[in-house]
């Protein structure tokens, strides 16, 4: 992530800071000291916001309804039922996570600008409910919640409630922080940047959508807690919809990719604004300014701009080399098991996407060992046999087979599971992730639900992360990814973006590898290169399908070769015969006389499946 | 990387274990740097106004700003108190309680000697614990029975609260003029669902219930629903419970669907701007319960109107006469008791008798010093009081 963590993950900085305020309050009048206050409230929200968007990627506008939950749940027990503050403050945190898997549910169906919609709808409901509701004081909002008991500390005075509220925060970020270092975060951040490529890795795409706004919603559970024993008041005005904007800027000022970047706005920001309500009048224009300009000139907010500097830094000095290392052979298996068992069998697999179809009856059988060769004309349905194939579309009709096993409608991360890797025709990289963290990414093969030893375990999941780097740093030698371990792939070169994403695929070591024109945009010498590298994986012992569109490639490189032409297969046998089939010479030839071929491209299919 | 996770580990512990022995061996933190007004003989007295400058309410916090520095100003231009000059200052909390704890706090680290405010009911209630603890007197124009509940000795009420107002409102109504089929209309933010519960519970007092009982939202522009149910029932009267702006939309709306029956309503269905938005013709009959009926109502209101015309170039309303009001009671207290603070004052402030436009105010325990409101009714585009 940006400079700023790594500066800050040294033990001497994290020191610094944790002395710095624990004795903030001995300098600062009571004032300052209530400003501090509130200001740590937002800050706990802030870390479950910037989770729930900036690291899962999930336009939550409902955050401030989950601080309303725990301070409204807060209130309601302590003074309707006369429960304990503490009881009440667990049952809150806990009515918050439960109403933050609730706002969560229609993650599952929609994203982007339509998930904030209609999460910012339910945030209005609850203003609603607690606007009306006689429970919850009709509007007036419910006062008399008691001062926190904690044996002799006086948690009225609000200097000591800082102290309370700095271990909760601490405890917060640095859970925060683990998650986000980790491999959920890891998988949360994958999936914002490409949901689609992180479940064909394995990551169950909704339980990680539920699991950030499981976050979000203890965190603004705890965050209302704390509201509610700071203020001792709660009144619907301060879960508005402008507080929520309010949160938003904060998030987005500081750096929502960053926990560290969405504190320090939430710091600043409170800060600000309380400073400003002594010139009311221009308070509003000045700050609405600053978001502003903050959000067209510095879109990763203030986290961002170490790591911009950096970056300006290494272009004046040169920046570093920019030569893939050499690929260093698997070994191979123990036993070659050519020809030997069916590994992949399709049997009459249709697919048709409304009046077009795309793939007609198409059979395949591809043996263990096999480097199987798919080629065809522009538009034969190569990429869509590919998608049905690795579980993103759901064939029409048909059975496939993978290990003897029916897959027919298992979704993409199951198949990831059972053994099956793939590569994308157009590059389908992590945009914000280094290299190191696409294999750490692919290399975590544990299931999403794993999740909950976060909570019960951590020290499980830090011990599992040892094992993941040093496997990534073996992965990272053998591809000749070293020099890039900590680069952005989107900044490199094409060539060493199409070897990154072969490397992780090959992370988990499948039995199946799916390859979609890796060869495409490649110089000669990656070529060569990438047939070494595809004839060592097989002889490791995994399978692999090439679509490619280089004849040369193809027939230097596969076993057998697979024709499709207008979804059906025309063609199957060794490269050499198929080569002379007249069929597929017509195939090829007449097409391209009746219409050049232009851009290389599935028309069908892989634009629309993100909305599928 | 990883070597140095379990010493970073450690090092956190330790640095935790240091700073907390570092802080058990010096006090815990307090504020050494509370100032008070009062212990200076010849520096300015500070006032504070706390009302919402920026946001929905914010027409609410001009007008109380205005009437509380019309006070101020006049008693500066008369040479202050004890030689002393009022110094005036505004905050301006959003209509957002947790703003307004804030602002609290500030007060309290900066000495002021009394604050003006709020118009929010909300954001006093939130103030509240913060003022009491820091023994700063608090004049709001706030009505809701919520603020009196907590019987804090430091707030005081600078009008009725609304049970008064509706409790004046049904009594004229149902026993004087013996209306007793009523239908209700109200909104569901703050101010309409207090005035809902309030007058509801006056016509249960009765053994009475509302021909039909309608909640609309703060922001509706069309009423037709809740107007055409209402107008089935055939009540004989609407009480009407909701801003002005939008209670002048609901009585227009309602006389198009036929409705002929008054409207009965509080405080915001006295002024222009609802009879505006109705239009004179249809808000004719409407009946108001409040404390302040017009400027022209005695000799010092005149007075009042005029001083706001030239000082605003605005026609003076209610909220600026409450503020005035309250204002005033705190500078009178101030001047009885050679500017006292904290308990001092607020001891001072209940001890004041004081004529003021909205009447006689004598505090109570509660604080509430005014308990009485006045029915009107809007004939030919003013509000004249009933006959």
């Amino acid at each position: 992530m940006s400079l700023l963590n790594h500066r800050l993950a040294r033990p001497g900085a994290y020191t610094v800071l944790l002395v710095i305020a624990w004795f903030v309050p001995y300098s600062v009048g009571s004032y300052e000291m209530h400003i501090l206050d509130t200001a740590l409230v937002y800050a706990v929200l802030a870390v479950g916001q910037g989770l729930v968007m900036g690291i899962a990627g999930q336009i939550n506008l409902a955050q401030v309804a989950f601080l309303g939950v725990g301070a409204y749940t807060t209130a309601i027990l302590t003074t309707h039922n006369h429960l304990g503050f503490w009881a009440a403050a667990v049952l809150a945190v806990l009515a918050s996570a439960l109403i933050g898997l609730i706002v969560g549910l229609p993650a599952l169906r929609v994203q982007s600008h339509y998930l904030g919609i209609v999460t910012l709808g339910l945030s209005l409901a609850f203003l609603n409910w607690v606007t009306n509701a006689s429970i919850a004081g009709s509007g007036s909002g419910i006062p008399g919640i008691p001062v926190p008991p904690l044996g002799s500390v006086d948690l009225s005075s609000d200097y000591l409630y800082y102290y309370l509220e700095l271990v909760v925060f601490t405890l917060g970020l640095a859970f925060g922080l683990f998650v986000v270092r980790t491999r959920l975060g890891r998988r949360l951040r994958a999936m914002r940047d490409d949901s689609l490529a992180a479940g064909s890795l394995g990551a169950s795409i909704p339980v990680l959508r539920m699991t950030s706004f499981l976050l979000a919603g203890v965190y603004g559970g705890v965050a209302g807690v704390l509201y509610a024993g700071l203020i001792r008041f709660v009144a619907p005005e301060t879960f508005s919809t402008s507080n929520m904007f309010l949160l938003l800027a904060m998030v987005v000022i500081g750096g929502r990719q960053s926990l560290w970047g969405c504190v320090v706005g939430a710091l600043v920001l409170s800060i600000v604004q309380n400073e400003l309500t002594d010139l009311s009048t221009y308070s509003q224009l000045g700050y609405g300014s600053v978001v502003v300009l903050m959000v067209v000139f510095l879109p990763t907010g203030l986290a961002g701009v170490p790591s911009q500097l950096l970056r300006l830094r290494r272009h004046s000095t040169g920046g570093t080399s920019l030569t893939l290392g050499q690929f260093q052979p698997y070994d191979a298996a123990a036993t070659t098991s050519a020809g030997e068992g069916v590994l992949l069998d399709l049997d009459g697999v249709t697919m048709r996407f409304k009046g077009l179809t795309a793939l007609d009856q198409v059979s395949l059988t591809v043996h263990e060992g096999e480097i199987r060769g798919i080629v065809g004309p522009n538009g034969s349905g190569k990429t869509t046999l590919f998608n049905v194939i690795s579980g993103l579309y759901h064939a029409s009709g048909g059975t496939v087979r993978f290990g003897g096993t029916r897959i027919v409608g298992m979704r993409p991360n199951r198949l990831a599971h059972l053994g099956m890797a793939r590569t994308f025709q157009n590059l389908r990289l992590f945009r914000n992730l280094t290299v190191r963290e696409h294999l750490l990414t692919a290399l975590d093969r544990t299931p999403t639900r794993w999740a909950w030893r976060y909570v019960l375990w951590p020290f499980g999941v830090q011990h599992g992360e040892k094992f993941l780097r040093a496997e990534a740093e073996q992965l990272l030698d053998r591809f000749g990814l070293a020099p890039f371990a900590d680069a952005i792939p989107y900044s490199l070169p094409y060539g060493i973006q199409r070897r990154v994403e072969l490397a992780r695929a090959m992370s988990a070591h499948p039995r199946l590898l799916l390859l979609d024109e890796p060869a495409a945009g490649l110089n000669g010498a990656e070529k060569a290169q990438l047939a070494e590298i595809v004839g060592s994986i097989r002889d490791s012992g995994t399978t692999v399908v090439i679509i490619e569109h280089d004849m040369s490639l193809v027939m230097s490189l596969c076993g057998r070769v697979t024709v499709l032409a207008a979804g059906q297969v025309i063609a199957d046998g060794l490269p050499t015969e198929v080569a002379a089939n007249p069929q597929v010479i017509e195939a090829y030839l007449g097409r391209a006389a009746q219409n050049t071929p232009t851009v290389e491209d599935e028309p069908a299919a892989l634009g629309s499946e993100e909305h599928a | 990387m990883h070597t140095t996770r379990s010493s970073r580990t450690t090092l956190a512990v330790s640095s935790v274990v240091l700073c907390l022995a570092a802080a058990a061996a010096c006090s815990a933190p307090s504020d050494k740097s509370n100032s008070s007004s009062g212990g200076d003989s010849s520096a300015p007295i500070k006032i504070a106004v706390v009302d919402a400058q920026s946001g929905e309410n914010s027409a609410l916090g001009a007008w109380e700003y205005k009437g509380a520095k019309l006070a101020v100003d006049q008693w500066n231009a008369k040479g202050g108190i004890d030689g002393r000059k009022i110094q005036l200052h505004l905050f301006d909390d959003k209509g957002d309680p947790t703003t307004g704890t804030n602002i609290a706090s500030k007060l309290a680290s900066q000495g002021y000697a009394a604050m003006i405010g709020t118009a929010e009911s909300g954001v006093t209630v939130a103030m509240e614990p913060t003022l009491q603890s820091a023994q700063i007197p608090n004049i709001t124009s706030g009505q809701s029975p919520q603020i009196i509940a907590s019987k804090d000795p430091f707030v005081f009420l600078n009008g009725p609260t609304s049970t008064t107002y509706d409790a004046t409102l049904a009594k004229y109504v149902i026993d004087t003029k013996g209306l007793k089929k009523v239908a209700m209309i109200t909104n569901n933010g703050s101010y309409g669902k207090g005035e809902h519960d309030a007058f509801l519970a006056e016509l249960k007092k009765r053994g009475l219930s509302p021909t039909t009982d309608q909640v609309v939202t703060t922001n509706q522009i069309d009423f037709s629903a809740a107007l055409t149910t209402i107008k089935k029932t055939n009540p004989q009267v609407v009480f009407i419970g909701s801003e002005e702006v939008e209670a002048g939309l609901i009585v227009k709306q309602a006389r198009s669907l036929g409705i002929t029956a008054p409207f009965a309503g509080a405080a915001p269905q006295g002024t222009p701007v609802y009879i505006s938005t109705a239009g004179a013709a249809h808000a004719e009959g409407t009946i108001v319960s409040s404390p302040y009926l017009n400027n022209e109502a005695t000799a010092q209101s005149k007075s009042f109107a005029a001083a706001y015309q030239a000082a605003y170039k605005q026609t003076a309303e209610l909220h600026g006469a409450k503020a005035y009001d309250g204002t005033s009671i705190v500078l009178t207290a101030l001047k009885n008791s050679h500017v006292a603070t904290g308990k001092k004052l607020a001891d001072a402030i209940r001890a004041t008798n004081y004529q003021g436009l909205l009447g006689n105010f004598s505090f109570d325990a509660t604080g509430v010093g005014i308990f009485a409101t006045k029915i009107g009714i809007v004939k030919s585009g003013q509000l004249a009081a009933a006959s």
